[in-house]
């Protein structure tokens, strides 16, 4: 196998903000504008991706993402085509490999990969000739979420720089946490990570590719000074494999509470990436009230994503 | 048929020899070792008897065949992985004159007749001597003890449910006082398959980083706790198989300071390889452009990134490279998963103060198929018989561990492990002999392996040291392309402080 030129290689996928420079994310978030504004128009499309094919791969379930990687492809007129791990030859057996070189040979420009195992959009990535965009792998990365998390907080706030946002729920598991940690923290964010400890890890395990994120099991200290709280779906399924005692424990302990948002800023915005458990990690009053911005976060998932389909058109395109 | 091996630099763990001089091989047997300051006129003479094939060994080791306590040769029932044909040919390439074939095979190795049948092929087919591990269980399952007796009287050597551990306790002890009865010993792959659930790396920095679901080290050592206590409750020998982290080493340690019976053993792969090796490229984006540092810097936290990189700077100084791999390589992908420097370094003390007997492969061939995946789903394994000697090498190298050392865990060590007379290079011993030239750059093509597993994260990396010639009893199994075309008049840089002055 070949030494992988990192700078082209990472020009033509979107596989995490690992290999994303402050000034790419900005970029990104400047572009992202101009798509909201597209949006914003009676006919809601330009021909930027025109005669191009993208596949959306989703081996593992979704609405939203799907649906927004979708509209986005669609408003800038490619051809999609929504492929899923059921009722394709996935099920027969085929490997991902084969699935990979059989869109390929079929005309795809574009991979939009989800799948349950971390380091599968690299794989793709590899073996593919077009452009592959991470949906979100396994625990590992959900960088276009985490870029319309970025722009949501900049669209409100004006900035990034020295914001203290917290992250709570289950770090463990999580992807777009992982991808928040390098969006947030290159664009100059302080970020504390605050979950029950069989949630969370050891501090060290973070800090080592992080150095300056603080993790915290107690969620009312954590919440001191907060600008922004992004609150983490947390899997029922976790209380059945001995993670929490019980969901009502974790519910008491570091549910998302009116009471609690009065711990952080007066004006604290509140983020959540979907979908939610209602009463669990986040409560109804919270979702409703002028805090949150869950709302817009879908809303900019489109122009985002938009936003990423572009540059990766033009980073196709000899300069 | 003679064989005269002129002007080597002769290694004998076993005799503690260390000298220049001539091995002279007759019927299948050494006969004689030449020192070479003396006996000059007999060395002549020899050097022009008729019958006398002579090989220059001059600048390269000569030493005793290695042993590997731990092959996966496949067959029978995985012949698309390897085949005890390709898998001995991987061996003498690799230096190696005895395997030990584990018996997770298809079916396994649990019965009789089918430790005949592996012993019928490797007798027709094998290119070395070829030892049968057999299974602690029926079909590897960890319920029923296998008909050990009637194994060992089919020539088996060990037992061993590899690749699996005998998960309940009250199994491996009765397996273990068996066993004891028949003064074998009982060879455990120690893993905690509750803690460690859904694992793909190493738990800890890295497979935070990555998502992936992580192998901590407590899941390994838990288990080697556990089997320690049972190898004292019953007295049988307990080898402790491919030992890989700091923790597993000092139970070990613990345990044969209070006399209990244990022997380990630790893979090549687990003494120079970390975890950072999952990340491959990505490893590159933890070092700072010029202008992200100037950024920090006038945001005040140059200083903590400084102390970051001091921190991860890697201690031996191995030239090997992860970043040629890209990311999640599957070929990383081993059972125990590559570990940490701290774990490294911990192992290598072990080899030294002899708590770890034996350096073996623990040889593990894959198809392309069952690799070409996402990373979760990759079969655990690599190639390790043909990079073995160039990997142990590096530590010699890198002065982690002498030479004697390296040659001692290769053939007296593991020869000790199983009972056995070290083999050696004393008049009369059989004739399994390797020369190696120690500083030979090769770069690792794993297109050329004669194993069918070309599964080894090496590719396109340089390793020091090579194997030039295997000789198995008496006969010349391999011999290296360039062996003997061109002249090496240097003695081996590495030799300078074993061999005695003038």
């Amino acid at each position: 196998m070949s030494t992988i030129s990192a700078a082209g290689f990472h020009n033509r996928h979107v596989l995490d903000l690992d290999d994303f420079s402050r000034e790419e994310i900005e970029e990104v978030l400047e572009t992202t504008e101009s798509m909201k504004e597209i949006l914003a128009r009676e006919i809601k499309q330009v021909p930027t991706l025109r005669g191009k094919t993208v596949v959306n791969m989703f081996f593992e379930e979704s609405t939203r993402t799907r649906i927004s990687f979708e509209l986005a492809a669609r408003a800038l007129s490619a051809n999609v085509i929504n492929f899923t791990a059921k009722g394709s030859s996935v099920e027969k057996g085929e490997s991902l490999l084969d699935t990979v070189r059989t869109l390929q040979a079929l005309g795809a420009d574009m991979i939009v990969i989800r799948h349950s195992q971390a380091g599968a959009p690299h794989f793709v990535a590899r073996n593919f000739k077009g452009s592959v965009i991470n949906a979100g792998d396994g625990r590992h990365a959900h960088p276009t979420q985490a870029l319309l998390d970025l722009f949501t907080i900049r669209e409100k706030l004006g900035g990034l720089t020295k914001l203290k946002v917290v992250i709570v729920g289950d770090l463990l598991h999580s992807r777009v946490a992982r991808s928040n940690l390098w969006g947030l923290t290159k664009m100059g964010a302080k970020v504390t990570l605050c979950a029950p400890p069989t949630l969370l890890g050891p501090s060290q395990f973070w800090q080592a590719t992080w150095p300056n994120v603080e993790l915290s099991y107690n969620l009312d200290t954590a919440l001191k000074g907060a600008d922004v709280i992004m609150a983490l779906r947390l899997q029922k399924e976790r209380q059945l494999t001995g993670l929490l005692p019980s969901l009502r424990e974790y519910q008491t302990f570091f549910a998302i509470t009116m009471e609690r948002l009065a711990l952080a800023k007066k004006d604290v915005l509140v983020l959540h990436p979907g979908p939610m458990n209602e009463g669990v990690e986040i409560m109804p009053e919270v979702i409703n009230s002028k805090h949150s911005l869950i709302e817009a976060q879908v809303t900019n998932g489109v122009a985002v994503r938009m936003a990423l389909l572009y540059r990766l058109v033009n980073a196709g395109q000899p300069a | 048929m003679r064989y005269l091996i002129k002007n080597g630099s002769i290694i004998d763990p076993a005799q503690r020899v260390a000298m220049l001089g001539d091995v002279l091989i007759e019927n299948g047997k050494v006969v004689q070792l030449f020192d070479i300051a003396e006996s000059a006129l007999e060395r002549e003479a020899l050097g022009q008897a008729p019958d006398v094939e002579i090989i220059h060994a001059r600048g390269c080791i000569v030493s005793p065949g290695f042993t590997d306590l731990h092959t996966h040769l496949r067959e029978p029932g995985q012949e698309q992985k390897e085949t005890i044909a390709t898998g001995t040919m991987a061996a003498v390439r690799g230096g190696f004159t005895c395997v030990c074939a584990m018996p997770n095979t298809e079916p396994p190795l649990d019965n009789a007749a089918t430790v005949r049948q592996v012993r019928q092929i490797a007798w027709q087919e094998g290119h070395v001597q070829v030892e049968v591990v057999g299974a602690i269980t029926q079909g590897r399952q960890g319920r029923n003890l296998s008909e050990m007796a009637e194994l060992v009287e089919a020539g088996c050597v060990a037992f061993s449910d590899d690749g699996s551990s005998v998960a309940d306790p009250a199994i491996l002890r009765n397996a273990m006082a068996y066993a004891s009865m028949l003064k074998v010993p009982i060879m455990c792959h120690c893993e905690d398959t509750q803690l460690n659930k859904g694992w793909a790396m190493h738990e800890g920095a890295i497979s935070t980083r990555l998502g992936l679901p992580g192998y901590p080290a407590a899941a390994e050592e838990a288990h080697i706790a556990r089997d320690l206590t049972l190898a004292e409750l019953t007295g049988v020998h307990l080898h402790i198989c491919h030992v890989s982290t700091a923790g597993g080493v000092a139970l070990i340690r613990n345990a044969r300071q209070r006399g209990v019976h244990v022997t380990a053993e630790v893979a090549p792969h687990h003494l120079t390889l970390t975890d950072r090796w999952v990340l491959g490229s990505l490893a590159n984006y933890n070092e700072l452009s010029a202008a992200e540092i100037a950024h920090q810097a006038s945001s005040g936290q140059a200083k903590r990134r400084k102390k970051k990189v001091d921190r991860d700077s890697v201690r031996i100084p191995f030239w090997l490279n992860p970043k040629l791999l890209p990311p999640y390589d599957t070929r990383t992908r081993v059972n125990p998963p590559l570990r940490t420097e701290e774990d490294i370094e911990a192992l290598i003390e072990g080899l030294c103060d002899g708590t770890i007997d034996a350096i073996a492969t623990d040889h593990a061939p894959h198809t392309l198929v069952d690799k070409e995946c996402e990373y979760g789903f990759a079969a655990c394994g690599i190639s390790g018989l043909e990079t073995a000697l160039g990997l142990v090498l590096m530590l010699a190298h890198c002065n982690a561990l002498d030479l004697m050392n390296v040659v001692a865990k290769l053939t007296e060590g593991p020869a000790a492990v199983l009972g056995r007379n070290p083999s050696s290079l004393r008049p009369g011993s059989r004739a399994d002999i390797v020369i190696f030239d120690p500083d030979r750059p090769w770069i690792v093509e794993t297109a050329h392996f004669a194993s069918k597993g070309k599964n080894n994260p090496l590719q396109g990396q340089q390793l020091k040291g090579q194997v030039m010639l295997t000789m198995s009893g008496g006969s010349i199994v391999y011999r290296h392309d360039e062996f003997g075309k061109v002249a090496n008049p240097v003695q081996p840089s590495k030799l300078n402080d074993i061999l005695p002055k003038d």
